[in-house]
């Protein structure tokens, strides 16, 4: 489960920056278009990966229970996170793409 | 003027969900409780140790236990000590009583079949049952609650019609801002966790969906609804008492041939069905941890004189897989430690949810009399049942756990007054919101609340040899686990005390937030 939470977490970070006021407010820029399609492509991506592992590691059943309920979990996280920990919020974003291969892997 | 879709939506949105959020609440946040049933029921009886677990040696205790209690009994159930909880549950019909309230429960010692020397404690099962008969008699309360479902599935309907920027303000949250972040944190909890308040409320329905709608099993079965199910769970239909008595097998011996017959499979529960009659039958139900469906399949079947299978989990049609899906995902027996709390969790979103409504619709149209400073009459109804029903409700929660610690072990009528007092306790709440008003009333309440769940741990620690720190040290996280939850839910009170009270503090301030949120007030206030 592992895994899949942190990437969707990962992806809702990601189509969060691919709006122009979120992504004004955190990083204090305005995103150019290609760069917001990029991070948009990237977010629903990153959604069906988590998806993707999710299902691996635990069949269609349970890995769409698990799946479901890490994708409302990570974004209720992030969502409570942006107006009082910014900058945390981005930090686990971070933490997370890092950490993600190498649960998916088994290292960690 | 015609009204658009969106506001007759956003019409019954707000009648609606004011109308059934009061009941609604607590609903929910007994619903909640209730993914914790099991620990709850632990906590509710710490005498009862933590052993390691053992299915064969515990069916031999509660057989003893039979014998020795009720021999006479034809059916008995037993559930079997899990890693949720040590207790073991022995329930037979008492014999030449039939239908229900014919059955005495009782709790049995798993290592010796002696009854367990415990305190009598509804626990967890309460929270359970009420979040769905209400602690009214059967029906009414079945019916009510699945009333309430119906309202709070189309109520999340019609709320996201009503909401205009689901995409666009997916991620917004604005706190400081008055109504803006009451309206904001609605929206967002139930945007973002809307997967689940649909699952819970559309499967609510699914559950009663034989009381809701009989209509198309009363004509197709001719008014025969044994038939039906009889139809539908073939291997449930259980062959009638033979006139021939016979003994039984021992327990332990129709273990082994289960566990022979479905290898790997762990079992939840025993069922035997005319014990001591030569078509006796014992069912072995596998446990709920393998599977989402929530007894899709039925168990084993062995004759209990005989040890043949009778009948085996057959594969199940998928319509009722479907329904037992959704029974399933309600009722989350096979979630393990991490999902079962996401789903608790969820469940607070809910409450949430409908808490933050109930609180909006009364500060929108208050706003309008705040100059007048007389409050209408329906204003006045809607704060004092807003209050009790809400914070009350955590006055009750933990005024029953309290009672449990609180009361002589040996007291008559012992459980039935843990029930009362959880309603004295919301009543005491009815009469202060009463008597108080606005802020200072919230205040006073959620004080007391705080300081009801805060002192659940201490009480505990005082009254029992099953304090936080002896079940941390011995690793019993299920009443461990009860008290932090406790105590973490008093200081999360005493926080949003805290920013009530700061809020005030603050009051030069608040105009100018006001005047910023008033375009945004009337809008909403329109609905």
């Amino acid at each position: 489960m592992m895994p899949a939470v942190l990437l969707s977490y990962v992806g809702f970070t990601a189509l969060c920056l691919a709006m122009e006021k979120h992504h004004g407010e955190l990083l204090r820029r305005k995103p150019s278009p290609l760069h917001k399609r990029g991070l948009a492509v990237a977010g629903w991506l990153l959604l069906a990966l988590s998806l993707a592992l999710a299902v691996q590691q635990a069949g269609w059943a349970f890995g769409l229970v698990n799946w479901t309920a890490g994708l409302m979990g990570s974004a209720v996280l992030l969502v409570w996170l942006l107006p009082y920990q910014p900058r945390l919020a981005l930090g686990i974003a971070g933490a997370s793409l890092l950490i993600a291969p190498l649960t998916v892997f088994g290292v960690v | 003027m015609k009204e658009g879709l969106r506001q007759s939506m956003a019409w019954l949105h707000t009648w609606a969900g004011l109308v059934f959020g009061w009941l609604l609440f607590a609903i929910w946040l007994t619903g909640t409780l209730a993914y914790f049933q099991d620990e709850i029921n632990h906590w509710a009886h710490p005498e009862v140790p933590v052993r390691a677990l053992d299915a064969r040696a515990s069916l031999a205790s509660a057989q003893t236990f039979m014998q020795a209690q009720a021999a006479d009994s034809q059916r008995w159930f037993i559930s079997l000590p899990d890693h949720r909880n040590p207790e073991m549950g022995v329930m037979y019909q008492v014999p030449g009583k039939t239908g229900r309230g014919s059955f005495s429960r009782n709790l049995v010692d798993p290592q010796s079949g002696a009854k367990q020397e415990t305190r009598e404690s509804r626990g967890g099962e309460f929270f359970y049952r009420f979040h769905f008969e209400l602690q009214m008699g059967y029906p009414w309360g079945r019916w009510l609650a699945s009333a309430a479902a119906f309202v709070m599935f189309f109520t999340l309907v019609s709320g996201i019609i009503t909401h205009k920027k689901i995409f666009k303000e997916f991620f917004t949250f604005r706190p400081g801002k008055a109504q803006r972040s009451w309206l904001d944190g609605h929206n967002a909890i139930g945007v973002l966790i809307l997967p689940f308040h649909l699952l819970i409320s559309y499967s609510s329905l699914v559950i009663f969906m034989s009381m809701i709608m009989p209509a198309s099993i009363l004509t197709s079965y001719h008014g025969k609804v044994t038939d039906f199910y009889a139809d539908v769970f073939p291997s449930a239909a259980v062959a009638s008492a033979a006139a021939t008595p016979a003994p039984m097998l021992p327990l332990t011996q129709l273990y082994d041939t289960a566990v022979q017959k479905l290898p790997g499979a762990g079992f939840s529960r025993v069922g035997v069905e005319h014990a001591g009659n030569s078509n006796a039958t014992v069912e072995f139900t596998p446990d709920d941890s393998g599977s989402i469906a929530y007894r899709a399949a039925d168990g084993l079947v062995l004759s209990a004189v005989t040890g043949e299978v009778l009948s085996r989990p057959q594969d199940t049609p998928v319509p009722i897989i479907i329904g037992a899906g959704f029974y399933g995902l309600h009722m989350a027996h096979f979630a393990g430690p991490v999902l079962r709390w996401l789903y608790f969790l969820g469940g607070i979103g809910g409450t949430v949810l409908i808490g933050t409504g109930l609180v909006m619709w009364l500060n929108k149209r208050q706003l309008k009399h705040a100059k007048a400073g007389v409050m209408p009459f329906e204003l006045r109804l809607v704060e004092v049942l807003n209050l009790a029903s809400m914070a009350g409700l955590l006055w009750a929660i933990p005024s029953f756990l309290l009672t449990n610690r609180l009361l002589p072990m040996a007291m008559e009528g012992r459980s039935d007054w843990e029930v009362r007092m959880f309603f004295i306790a919301w009543g005491l709440s009815l009469l202060h919101a009463l008597c108080r008003r606005g802020k200072r009333a919230w205040v006073e309440q959620l004080l007391v609340a705080a300081g009801l769940m805060g002192a659940l741990p201490f009480v505990s620690a005082l009254t029992t040899d099953h304090g936080l720190w002896q079940s941390i040290g011995s690793g019993d996280w299920a009443i461990a686990g009860v008290d932090l939850t406790a105590f973490a839910g008093a200081l999360f009170l005493g926080w949003t005390v805290r920013k009530l009270l700061k809020k005030k503090a603050a009051a030069p301030s608040r105009k100018a937030a006001t005047r910023e949120s008033v375009p945004v007030l009337e809008s909403e206030a329109s609905r």
